[in-house]
């Protein structure tokens, strides 16, 4: 599903990763750990193309990431969901617009997008709230309607970068399970987290960095 | 259809979310357009008095004495036939003499006793509006000393001369001033809609992240662009407007040429059309321009 061979990537000069090569397969669920400024929002962002390596390659459904082309690079993201810590929803629009807005990009027809916009609200719990503005909601809430966007077009693969990062205990247990009930249906998760009842919640296979060193490759969370 | 419906709406959003930045594009792009439209209304009146005046450019052709009529005739078709010439009018022998008697009746008796007209035929010509150049009307005189069913040909050559040298000069000044006051406009409505873009770059950022290409992203900005830059001309249309209408209020007791309101026109519909298209083109260049340098250095 997504395979790094030798990735390398400098910020002004800076190592930000270094030699990274991994394997990652269909319906598996990653955390990436480690401290802050370790590289694990460069790997997300890598894989997500919104970084090009400066050295190795990275395969993402077989396809190249590092060789895509500018025009490429939308339609690659497309496959993908990304949920951010700042939430990053359109604070004037509602909740169904916000939701609804990848299948939007995509063309969809109205009714499929109602239908789709509804599967997702439901998943993550949000129904009710689908007239509500972005700018209303509660930290927890906007959250979980970012995860609804993300996963309104049934990603292969879900990139979360802090995604609990601005919620407090209990909404990040409930984050944490709606993390690992989408990875139940299948959906590649690769989360990047600093929180260890995340890590112990979704119990997924830990990929530990420290200033752009991959330092170890654990399985599940004993 | 749902792609194209979206376009429109965000439009319309942004124009209603973002009120203050909308309203300054539209002032900016108003005021702009105004001192532009300024120019152009004076350019189009100057060259409007100029047109009538190259209309009064005479050329007078003295046919040979005795030409037949059928002669003549085919003479004046001739001479019609060329694209510089607007009208060819002919005064007999008879019609020169009756002008002369009519210009100055005191002298009539000079002529007394003399029997047939001392005065020759001619033809009067009127040149067409626009397409008195030095070179044509030398070309044309030239033409014509050389038919052998002419006498001779006068015209004022020095004023002609001199009134196409005002002529070219008028343009290239138009020109260089309208291309300055041009790239002006750009230059300010692409900083407007550039420092309102700034403010938006969360949004841009958060459609990039679901997939949205450069021109999704662009297309509702470059509406908006042409919503602001519509309704900038359309202001500046109006500012325009009510400002020629003050003038000609104000300046209608003075004498000059019968007064200005029977020299100076508004710009006709399709110049004020052009207004309002050149104020659209602008947002659209202005939005254009900002887009592509924004998001050439972003994947």
């Amino acid at each position: 599903m997504i395979q790094l061979f030798h990735v390398t990537k400098y910020y002004d000069g800076c190592l930000a990763l270094s030699d990274i090569s991994l394997r990652i397969d269909k319906g598996e669920c990653v955390l990436l750990t480690g401290p802050s400024g370790a590289g694990k929002t460069t790997l997300l962002k890598l894989i997500f193309g919104f970084e090009s390596p400066d050295d190795g390659q990275i395969l993402v459904q077989n396809r190249n990431i590092a060789r895509l082309r500018r025009g490429d690079v939308p339609y690659h993201r497309r496959t993908m969901g990304f949920v951010l810590q700042d939430f990053k929803l359109l604070p004037h629009r509602t909740v169904f617009e916000n939701v609804g807005l990848p299948l939007i990009i995509r063309g969809l027809s109205f009714f499929e997008s109602r239908r789709k916009v509804t599967e997702a609200l439901r998943a993550v719990g949000m129904e009710h709230k689908q007239t509500t503005v972005a700018s209303v909601l509660s930290a927890g809430e906007q959250q979980r309607a970012c995860i609804a966007r993300s996963i309104v077009i049934s990603p292969i693969i879900l990139l979360a970068d802090e995604p609990t990062g601005n919620l407090d205990p209990q909404l990040t247990t409930e984050i944490a399970d709606l993390f690992k009930a989408i990875n139940a249906r299948g959906t590649t998760i690769m989360m990047a987290t600093h929180n260890q009842q995340v890590v112990e919640r979704l119990n997924g296979r830990i990929l530990h960095l420290e200033c752009g060193h991959l330092l170890s490759d654990q399985g599940a969370y004993a | 259809m749902k792609r194209f419906w979206y376009f429109f709406r965000e439009a319309f959003t942004s124009l209603r979310t973002h009120q203050a930045s909308t309203l300054i594009g539209i002032i900016t792009t108003a005021f702009t357009l105004t001192s532009f439209g300024i120019f152009l209304l004076l350019y189009h009146n100057v060259h409007n008095i100029i047109g009538r005046v190259q209309h009064n450019i005479e050329i007078v052709v003295y046919p040979k004495e005795g030409i037949a009529s059928q002669k003549l005739q085919t003479l004046q078709e001739a001479i019609q036939a060329d694209p510089a010439i607007d009208s060819v009018t002919v005064i007999s022998k008879k019609d020169a003499l009756k002008d002369f008697n009519h210009q100055f009746p005191d002298e009539a008796y000079l002529l007394e006793g003399l029997g047939e007209s001392p005065f020759p035929a001619s033809l009067v010509l009127n040149m067409a509006e626009k397409i008195p150049s030095t070179d044509i009307i030398s070309n044309l005189v030239n033409r014509l000393q050389h038919n052998p069913d002419i006498e001779r040909v006068r015209y004022n050559r020095d004023w002609i001369e001199r009134l196409t040298l005002v002529i070219t000069y008028m343009e290239l000044g138009s020109l260089i001033v309208g291309g300055i006051l041009a790239l002006a406009s750009i230059t300010i409505i692409a900083n407007t809609v550039q420092l309102a873009f700034y403010t938006r770059q969360e949004e841009i950022e958060i459609l990039r992240l679901i997939g949205a290409t450069s021109l999704f992203i662009s297309i509702p900005y470059i509406i908006e662009g042409a919503i602001i830059g519509a309704l900038g001309g359309g202001l500046a249309l109006s500012f325009l407007r009510g400002g020629f209408e003050l003038f000609k209020h104000k300046t209608q007791g003075l004498s000059i040429i019968g007064g200005f309101s029977s020299v100076f026109d508004f710009f006709p519909l399709p110049l004020s059309v052009l207004l309002i298209a050149g104020g659209v083109l602008l947002g659209c260049f202005g939005t254009l321009t900002t887009m592509y340098g924004w998001m050439r250095f972003r994947l």
